[in-house]
């Protein structure tokens, strides 16, 4: 699983919906994770209805049973399409659904956990290089705005940002920022360089322009040497 | 034709036990680079995923070393450099230098 387009199924059943001796979502839980695919989850709904008509509820003793289960799983277009049809001929009583879904983050903590020290991989090319002048006070919805910045570069997948404070300056607001003790709020300038592909520079330019409310973008081409980890490396190469 | 060079990694890196920005400012005075400089990040993010600021106990900020030198003095200098890194980020970029004090070097 990398970010981007993917597919999303849903499948609802009955909880009690027999196959081949056991339930249904059970053994499509188990095919699932025969196939491989990244995870799925199985719900029990609180009530609902079906084709049949009938409602399932908890509330009334005699409708108690038959409870509704949704299955559900996120996975590759090719990986939905190879195993589709297995499902369909799988699901006797109940509905699939598919739909077009985006993947934002894929996260795994144990993967990400200390890996042994592994020797870099160089890539080497031209690139260019952001660097963003705000002011340590600007807020953007609450919170400091170099802060918001950096998260939405990081949601953009830019290589990496590093935000540093400078002692003294003055820019587009006017007036001199510098530390003094008459002030317990700080408002030093504060700079944002940012290294990635000129393609994915001019995406974070427009982003950052429209949080921007007074600051200046510099942009300057750089040739750029990236050393990183293979691990990271076969994902982007997989992406 | 003189050349910057940014480094790009994070405080917490260290080389054969000491932290990688001093190990990578003493390589240049050794290779007698005309200077470097440290800068220490309020917050920033790179090739490891978790985002880098300073936390009440552990301090791993971004950091970043500014180089300038002639070019034949850097590409002398990188390689070094590039073995000492683990991960990280070199930007290189070309300048013009308007002053050099040259009393400050023999």
């Amino acid at each position: 699983m990398t970010r981007g387009a993917a597919k999303k199924v849903t499948i609802y059943l009955n909880e009690d919906t027999p196959f081949h001796g056991g339930t249904l979502y059970e053994a499509i839980l188990e095919f699932l994770l025969h196939k491989g695919v990244a995870g799925a989850t199985a719900t029990r709904c609180m009530a609902g209805f079906g084709g049949h008509h009938r409602m399932h509820t908890p509330k009334i003793e005699l409708l108690a049973e038959h409870l509704p289960v949704r299955v559900e799983f996120v996975e590759t277009a090719e990986k939905v399409e190879e195993i589709l049809p297995t499902l369909y001929d799988m699901v006797n009583d109940g509905l699939i659904e598919v739909q077009d879904t985006t993947v934002i983050k894929v996260a795994d903590r144990d993967r990400q956990a200390a890996q042994p020290k592994r020797p870099h991989e160089r890539r080497q090319g031209p690139a260019t290089l952001m660097r963003i002048f705000l002011g340590e006070a600007d807020k953007w919805h609450g919170e400091p705005l170099y802060d918001a910045i950096v998260k939405k570069l990081r949601l953009m997948d830019i290589a990496g940002a590093t935000v540093s404070r400078g002692i003294l300056g003055y820019g587009a607001k006017g007036h001199t920022h510098k530390q003094s003790f008459l002030h317990l709020s700080r408002d030093m300038p504060v700079m944002i360089a940012v290294v990635d592909t000129p393609e994915k520079i001019q995406a974070a330019t427009g982003a950052v322009e429209e949080m921007l409310e007074d600051g200046l973008i510099v942009l300057s081409g750089v040739e750029a040497i990236r050393l990183v980890h293979s691990l990271r490396a076969a994902e982007a190469a997989d992406g | 034709m003189a050349k910057l060079v940014r480094l790009h990694f994070s405080e917490s890196d260290r080389h054969r036990g000491r932290p990688l920005y001093e190990a990578i400012v003493e390589k240049c005075r050794e290779m007698r680079i005309a200077g470097a400089t440290v800068f220490r990040g309020l917050e920033g993010y790179g090739e490891t995923a978790g985002l880098h600021r300073a936390r009440w106990f552990t301090r791993e900020q971004p950091i970043v070393v500014v180089i300038v030198d002639a070019a034949e003095n850097i590409d002398r200098l990188l390689p070094a450099v590039e073995e000492m890194m683990d991960t990280g980020l070199i930007a290189l970029s070309e300048v013009s230098v308007v002053r050099v004090q040259k009393s400050a070097r023999q």
